[in-house]
């Protein structure tokens, strides 16, 4: 008898101790769903084209018209050069990210990346961040996996460890250069559109930020990219 | 018996209450032992007129780690006059002001840039592209280049966290173009690494060791795991990866078949010569202790080099025996 009520306990304590792995494992959240506006799909519909290109192309038509007043603004500010005063890097940067922000004073959250680009690149970034190899536990899942959740908690210590000013997820905003740069996981990158040289992708916290790398501005944002 | 059977219940019990992830906990990874070399001692051959260098990686967070590295590197170059040192990326973490690139560079390495070493620099994960256009890390503005310090060698900067098409071309013309013997290749994520937080950059091995097979890159020296490791020569190419002359993961190193040397419990930096076909290196901590050293030799014809045959690694301490315990290392 005592030894039926042994194997019970047993069997509670395991159940006790499997608990948060089965926790886990629910808590994963599903892909997002797609998004995509009815002009898009009228328009997809029109093309025979697959809509998801189409939102594809709209952001690349986007990040070209950005482009296209960073060079204009590059023209008159004064160029970038190799220098042992890294005040001058940052100089250079800011006179650069005043002249984008006066040509685009009315920009806003949204302009480049619209809730269907953004709920894209929500599905772009997903296999890899909470999908299958964000939930692999084998060969190169579980390294994909373990990289892009290792560098999110870099981030985070950084964060904590030097403090510096909140990053302020607002279009044309500064990223405060006294607070940490957060890295990107490579695997996250590979799956996003490729961007132009002047730009980077950054994510802090959970939102998946543009980043204009010659003036040091926040183009656009993707809040809860991570969810 | 019923004291029998609660004593192997009880333990089984607590197995089980464990969560999963805690259970297959990773066992630390061999490194070659320190034998009995004198802390600081230089083992290369030290020959006029080679060419010498060090490496170091993840260097730059400020704290006393980097500068217990720096110190050390300092006190190395006193005897081993190397002229430039390898900065295989995230050489400015956290805050990037400017005030950053005085405490996180030129103050931990004043000594050295006083003495007129270049530093030339690969970018990382944490780094802002901007730290191209800092003329101290001699990257003539660009996210990859190349460099030729010594007749017969060149160097290779690549840019691993964004790499793309237009960087693979450029990389391949490079190559293509170039008559030296020696090539090695520098950048931040490892090919090959038995990191158990990041591990091998598979998509990164894809890219790039066709092209080092193709045109005969010998070395690549690479960072961001925060440790030392040697691999074995892999497809004839000598990898190294050396992220912890300031930031350090303890135990990360897990059990791999490609791994010939690690050290994962002190901060480190490598020190490197070439001589004719050979390439003499030793790896020490911020003590002095070398934790590894042997050479790399190079074979095959230098242009064209489709053919190049494998690169035996000689170590000369140690071969990748099992560590002493971890209290016993440092």
């Amino acid at each position: 008898m005592k030894v039926i009520r042994s194997f019970g306990v047993i069997t509670v304590v395991c159940a006790i101790g499997a608990a948060p792995a089965v926790a886990q494992k629910k808590a994963a959240p599903g892909p997002p769903k797609p998004q995509i506006s009815d002009a898009t799909r009228e328009k997809a519909a029109d093309q025979n084209a697959n809509p998801d290109a189409l939102v594809l192309a709209d952001f690349q038509k986007r990040i070209d018209a950005y482009m296209a007043i960073h060079k204009d603004a590059a023209k008159d500010a004064p160029p970038q050069k190799e220098t042992n005063d890294p005040a001058k890097i940052k100089a250079a940067q800011e006179a650069l990210g005043a002249r984008i922000r006066a040509a685009r004073a009315n920009a806003k959250a949204g302009d480049i990346l619209t809730p269907e680009i953004r709920n894209k690149f929500r599905r772009l970034m997903y296999p890899v961040v909470q999908g299958p190899a964000a939930q692999g536990t084998t060969g190169s899942a579980k390294a994909v996996k373990a990289d892009v959740k290792d560098e999110l908690k870099e981030n985070k210590e950084e964060q904590a460890e030097e403090g510096g000013k909140p990053v302020v997820l607002k279009v044309n905003a500064m990223y405060p250069p006294d607070s940490p740069l957060p890295s990107t996981p490579p695997q996250v990158l590979m799956n996003l559109p490729k961007l132009p040289d002047q730009l980077e992708y950054r994510i802090v916290g959970k939102t998946l930020i543009i980043r204009d790398v010659d003036a040091n501005i926040i183009v656009d944002f993707v809040p809860n990219a991570i969810q | 018996m019923r004291r029998v059977f609660l004593f192997v219940l009880i333990p089984m019990a607590v197995a089980c209450a464990i969560p999963a992830e805690s259970v297959n906990a990773q066992s630390q990874v061999a490194a070659p032992p320190p034998q009995s070399v004198p802390a600081g001692k230089v083992l290369l051959p030290n020959k006029a007129g080679s060419a010498k260098f060090a490496v170091i990686g993840d260097t730059g967070t400020g704290d006393k780690h980097q500068l217990a590295v720096a110190k050390q590197l300092t006190t190395t170059r006193s005897q081993f006059p190397f002229e430039f040192v390898i900065m295989v990326g995230d050489n400015i973490y956290g805050s990037n002001a400017a005030k950053d690139f005085e405490k996180k560079f030129s103050t931990p390495y004043k000594p050295l840039l006083d003495g007129g070493v270049k530093f030339y620099a690969a970018l990382g994960n944490h780094d802002d592209p901007s730290e191209r256009f800092y003329k101290p890390f001699n990257m003539n503005g660009e996210r990859y280049y190349s460099f030729k310090p010594a007749d017969g060698v060149r160097f290779y900067a690549l840019d691993s966290t964004y790499m793309d098409d237009k960087q693979l071309k450029w990389f391949e013309d490079q190559l293509k173009m170039s008559g030296s013997e020696w090539k090695i290749a520098f950048f931040h994520h490892p090919p090959y690494s038995s990191g158990e937080t990041h591990g091998s950059d598979e998509t990164l091995r894809t890219q790039l060791e066709p092209l080092f097979v193709k045109y005969g890159v010998n070395v690549v020296l690479t960072g961001h795991e925060h440790f030392y490791e040697r691999i074995k020569p892999q497809k004839g190419i000598a990898y190294f990866i050396t992220g912890s002359s300031a930031k350090l993961r303890e135990g990360n190193i897990t059990p791999s078949d490609f791994e010939a040397a690690g050290f994962d419990t002190g901060y480190t930096f490598m020190i490197v010569e070439i001589v004719g076909d050979d390439m003499y290196y030793q790896v020490l901590t911020d003590t002095g202790k070398t934790i590894d050293s042997g050479s790399v030799h190079r074979v095959g014809k230098v242009e064209p080099t489709p053919n190049r045959t494998a690169q035996p690694i000689v170590p000369t301490t140690g071969n990748g025996k099992k560590l002493p315990p971890a209290g016993d290392r440092k």
